[in-house]
């Protein structure tokens, strides 16, 4: 896989009056890089997050996401960029009146795609996210973990290059915050950039190759274990469930 | 835009109308009583217009001719006249079919007329003008050259009552105007309110749409699609009402009509494009697209 970056932050501030919460933030994120952002409550994440789908302007600097950039970015525009951004919240934000199968169309009927086509994809993603026999269920009748699961396959429908996570895994119990993160990263390692926003550092520790601390605004520190932390063996070994990435086992040290 | 994103869409419609019947009942109940104002507004500017065209109608110039004109002048003065843009009709009244009116107009009182040795009434031409010349202008510069043919004696179509008839018509035109004007703008605001109540309770969705990469047109276009519908239902409840009032407003209004049909079908298209526009509005001004 080529590397090109597919999101850039440039100096990016954000400011709500007199009340700072994003200060000169710089991070470029590649394609095909799985990335967490740490961070306590109020640091700045969300925002950091709703910059980058650009539901928020900057107060200063900017944000490169493929051929978008939020400074020329004019609001008519905005529909197409997240066309290329899936998105997944802590809430899951799925349409409660429209089963499972609509809420993950939905994403591909916005695009203008046909019903043979929306039909045929969205029963592949059904299929990957294990809740094909779910389809025709409303969202309500779900666990939380299948919910997410819906809501991670509707993010994926339009094959996008970016999916960002705010704190997925906030509202599930530990064997479903594990599941969901197999998910992620075997989206990942289909070429997806997967960027997730948690305060969970016990999450952290046990998987990723990068990590930004995000700390009242600034980025306090950006480490990178390697683009490729994992062997293929590892890998293949947390997707399949049998063994937790932990750092002090990984071949190289300890962070 | 595709057309089955089209189909979609107005599906879409289709399904909200029948999943909120509660709050769309509502809103098409309160849009059909802000809609019976037009209605009204209607109904009594096409009667007061129908009032001033039938007082037009029987509006006549008289001519006068003088006395003794020879017969062979009248016909060539009947095709003159008739011959003129602004005429419409022309009746011809001899001096003999004047008294006779005349008579009969008097009933029990003719008796003073036994007392004249002559007919002292002329002959005359009475006129009526086409409709676009029933202006005071017009008649004037009208009966100004009629005037001035020779054997006339005088023309007369009741100056005062024309002048303050076009008066009252072109006030009336203007009041009617700005009231349908300010009729219409409280609808587009009563049922973009209306409207506005369905909009936040379908917030969310509208949120996760926008999230997915809806254009404004794909979030718009259902509420829109909506809004010409509960705009055409209520059209067909309010003219109910309006019915229902005119039927007990019989007796007190006698002569009052009830909408004709082209009106009823242009008040229904209008009603249609108020739900639409008014959707609209309220789609800019809550969501803030």
């Amino acid at each position: 896989m080529e590397h090109r970056n597919v999101i850039g932050i440039y100096h990016l501030s954000k400011r709500y009056d007199d009340r700072v919460i994003l200060r000169d933030v710089n991070c470029q994120v590649a394609n095909g890089e799985f990335l967490f952002l740490v961070g306590p409550s109020g640091a700045g994440k969300s925002t950091l997050l709703r910059m980058i789908y650009m539901a928020e302007a900057p107060t200063e600097g900017q944000v490169v996401v493929g051929r978008w950039v939020s400074s020329s970015i004019s609001r008519r525009q905005i529909p197409y960029l997240r066309r290329k951004i899936g998105v997944v919240f802590q809430d899951f934000k799925l349409l409660e009146d429209r089963n499972v199968f609509e809420n993950i169309a939905i994403a591909m009927r916005v695009t203008g795609a046909n019903n043979y086509a929306i039909k045929k994809r969205v029963m592949k993603v059904l299929t990957e996210v294990g809740l094909y026999h779910k389809r025709n269920d409303l969202p309500i009748k779900l666990s939380g973990g299948e919910q997410q699961r819906v809501a991670i396959a509707r993010a994926v429908a339009n094959s996008p290059e970016i999916l960002l996570a705010d704190e997925p895994t906030g509202n599930l119990d530990p064997d479903v915050t594990n599941e969901i993160l197999q998910l992620l990263l075997r989206i990942n390692s289909a070429g997806t950039a997967v960027l997730m926003a948690t305060h969970d550092h016990a999450l952290v520790k046990n998987y990723g190759q990068r990590i930004l601390f995000l700390r009242d605004g600034t980025i306090e520190e950006d480490r990178r274990l390697s683009v490729h932390g994992f062997s293929k063996e590892r890998l293949d070994a947390i997707r399949m469930g049998t063994e937790s990435a932990v750092w002090d086992k990984r071949p190289g040290g300890n962070p | 835009m595709r057309f089955h994103q089209l189909t979609y869409l107005a599906r879409e419609s289709v399904h909200t109308l029948g999943r909120h019947k509660g709050v769309m009942s509502l809103s098409i109940v309160i849009m059909s009583l802000s809609l019976l104002v037009l209605a009204v507004f209607l109904m009594a500017t096409d009667n007061v217009t129908a009032l001033l065209d039938k007082t037009i109608k029987d509006f006549r110039v008289y001519v006068y001719l003088e006395e003794g004109v020879s017969p062979a002048t009248i016909e060539e003065y009947h095709q003159t006249l008739f011959a003129m843009n602004e005429v419409e009709a022309i009746e011809f009244v001899s001096k003999a079919e004047a008294l006779h009116e005349f008579r009969k107009e008097l009933g029990e009182e003719q008796n003073i007329l036994e007392t004249l040795e002559a007919n002292p009434l002329p002959a005359s031409f009475r006129v009526t003008l086409k409709s676009g010349f029933s202006d005071r202008d017009r008649i004037e510069t009208f009966a100004a050259r009629v005037a001035r043919m020779s054997a006339v004696e005088e023309v007369n179509y009741g100056k005062d009552f024309i002048e303050r008839f076009s008066f009252l018509a072109r006030i009336f035109l203007y009041v009617d105007a700005v009231l349908g004007g300010i009729v219409i703008l409280s609808s587009v605001f009563i049922i973009a309110n209306t409207v506005r109540l369905t909009i936040l309770s379908r917030r969310r969705s509208i949120e996760i749409l926008k999230l997915v990469g809806a254009t404004n047109f794909f979030i718009t276009t259902p509420f829109i699609m909506e809004g010409a519908f509960q705009g055409g239902l209520a059209s067909v409840l309010s003219l109910g009402l309006l019915a229902g009032i005119y039927v007990a407003c019989r007796n007190i209004l006698p002569d009052v009509q009830f909408l004709g049909t082209d009106r009823i079908l242009l008040y229904m298209a209008t009603c249609v494009g108020l739900g639409a526009v008014g959707s609209y509005a309220a789609l800019r001004r809550f969501l803030k697209l």
